[in-house]
């Protein structure tokens, strides 16, 4: 592509050189009718622009509490392994160790339904706001993806949770191994974002080459996305209707937010990996502030619902304190770096049209069912019974002093983020 | 707009874009233009953020079927 042929496409301004042109967003869809209906306004707020993080992250907190008073909160991994374990199923290949009553079938899993209508409410999300297509990375990035997504769950089987159920969900409910897994986290984003950066200067043929892009959405008059979406997530709520109102209310509320939450997700670009990330990277502080703000909101409601006996105050409080936590958050960290997605992040972009985040599902539909089969026992069997305990942190601190500890490590966390942000002291770029 | 160099960052997603891009904006001489086409949706909020952070000045963007273009003049 030589430089003549796009400059004449762009040659609005030519005279200018001294003259610094001030940023223009998006000079060329400026073509609006003169009156904005009240419909327009509506549609520019909810997807003209990203949201910002935090108030991602507020809802999504208000959504997970829902889900935890119909039964337990939000959490991600667990679904992906749910539609692994049916895709061996249906193969033939029986997993007897990890399901040895057999395979609950994805319909009645509520958690793979709900990773289901995640995948469905992002991509009606992307499509509302055109910015949905199929983008085919060179095949270095696709590699990238598969490896992530094994290596991902792996970590999310030995560590007993992902990013949200260690982490988005865990924090608020006050698990210590939770904690140590964050901490693990932040080990493995380390070394690969130490990895990426080196592959950039030496192996810069891995992210460039042959790319295309599908169905994307022409920028010049209508198109048919924000009609798409709307069938899409249409249908995504219609599956309600595969169950039963009166004894399945569960499964049906899993499906109705489970959607809500794809949508929010893709509108806000909530990510995790972003979040631990940009502090070796860019150093903003944006996506922090944003998730700190989400799991406050969470802490509160957990918490209520603890002690009002709403829901079983254990939820989230997983057997990995604290070796499990320790091996499965720096390999989860590792692989959701390389990846560019948590399992989670991986689930929206899916639906967005990435396709490297396609074979991070596929990795994970692949790897979770194995190690939960062949890995998870023998690595449990190894370890001693008092390095795979279950933290629950009011067990030790009370409901107050366990609110106190995590309000003062997200302050910690603050601080932190605002201190490298300024100094650049861990920032790559 | 006139530019310099082109860098392609079609098909990425994040954060490739942005390490491509502060690996190109390192080379360039100051005071050229880079020309910037990506198509993830992240890079409209990435790109901008980071400019502004770098010091270096984005000139204006674009959008073109699905593809989003940047340019920027390096500090």
């Amino acid at each position: 592509m030589s430089n003549e042929e796009i400059e004449s496409e762009n040659n609005a301004t030519v005279e200018e050189k001294a003259e610094v042109m001030p940023v223009e967003p998006t000079p060329e869809v400026v073509v609006e009718p003169q009156e904005k209906g009240i419909f327009d306004e509506l549609y520019a707020t909810l997807f003209g622009k990203s949201w910002a993080m935090w108030l991602g992250c507020i809802i999504l907190s208000v959504l997970s509490i829902g889900l935890y008073m119909i039964i337990s909160p939000w959490g991600s991994s667990g679904g992906i392994l749910s539609w692994g374990q049916n895709m061996f199923d249906i193969v033939g290949i029986g997993l007897t160790n990890s399901a040895p009553n057999g395979v609950t079938s994805l319909l009645d899993n509520r958690y793979g339904m709900l990773s289901i209508t995640m995948l469905i409410g992002a991509m009606g999300a992307s499509l509302m706001a055109k910015e949905f297509a199929v983008r085919v990375p060179p095949k270095g990035e696709m590699a990238k993806g598969l490896l992530g997504g094994i290596l991902m769950g792996i970590g999310a089987i030995i560590g007993m949770g992902c990013t949200i159920g260690q982490f988005y969900s865990g924090w608020p409910a006050l698990s210590g191994g939770a904690l140590v897994f964050v901490l693990c986290l932040f080990i493995g984003v380390f070394i690969a974002v130490k990895y990426l950066l080196w592959e950039m200067e030496n192996h810069p043929g891995l992210s460039s080459g042959k790319s295309c892009t599908f169905l994307a959405a022409k920028t010049k008059g209508s198109s048919l996305q924000p009609l798409a979406g709307v069938i899409v997530l249409a249908i995504g709520a219609a599956l309600m209707f595969l169950y039963d109102g009166a004894t399945e209310q569960v499964l049906i509320g899993f499906v109705l937010i489970g959607l809500m939450i794809g949508f929010v997700l893709q509108r806000s670009r909530f990510c995790i990996v972003r979040t631990l990330r940009e502090t070796f990277l860019t150093g903003d502080s944006e996506p922090t502030q944003g998730l700190i703000a989400g799991i406050l909101v969470g802490m509160f409601g957990f918490t209520l619902i603890k002690i009002l006996g709403i829901g079983d105050p254990f939820s989230m409080v997983a057997f990995n304190f604290w070796v499990p936590a320790i091996v499965g958050g720096v390999i989860f960290g590792l692989g959701m770096t390389i990846a560019g997605g948590c399992t989670v992040g991986s689930t929206w972009r899916a639906g967005e049209g990435h396709v490297k985040l396609w074979l991070a599902l596929v990795g994970l539909v692949i790897s979770l069912p194995l190690t939960a089969e062949y890995i998870k026992p023998a690595f449990l069997d190894m370890l001693p019974a008092s390095m795979q305990e279950q933290m629950f942190l009011p067990d030790t601190f009370g409901y107050g002093g366990s609110i106190c500890l995590m309000l003062l490590i997200l302050t910690l966390w603050y601080v932190f983020v605002k201190w490298n942000e300024k100094t650049g002291r861990l920032t790559a770029l | 707009m006139e530019f310099d160099e082109t860098l392609d960052c079609k098909g990425l997603s994040c954060p490739m874009p942005i390490i491509k891009l502060a690996k190109a904006m390192k080379k360039m001489p100051s005071g050229k233009v880079l020309q910037m086409i990506g198509t993830d949706p992240g890079s409209k909020e990435d790109v901008p953020k980071w400019c502004s952070k770098t010091g270096n000045q984005l000139l204006g963007t674009a959008d073109e079927d699905g593809a989003n273009i940047f340019y920027i003049r390096k500090a």
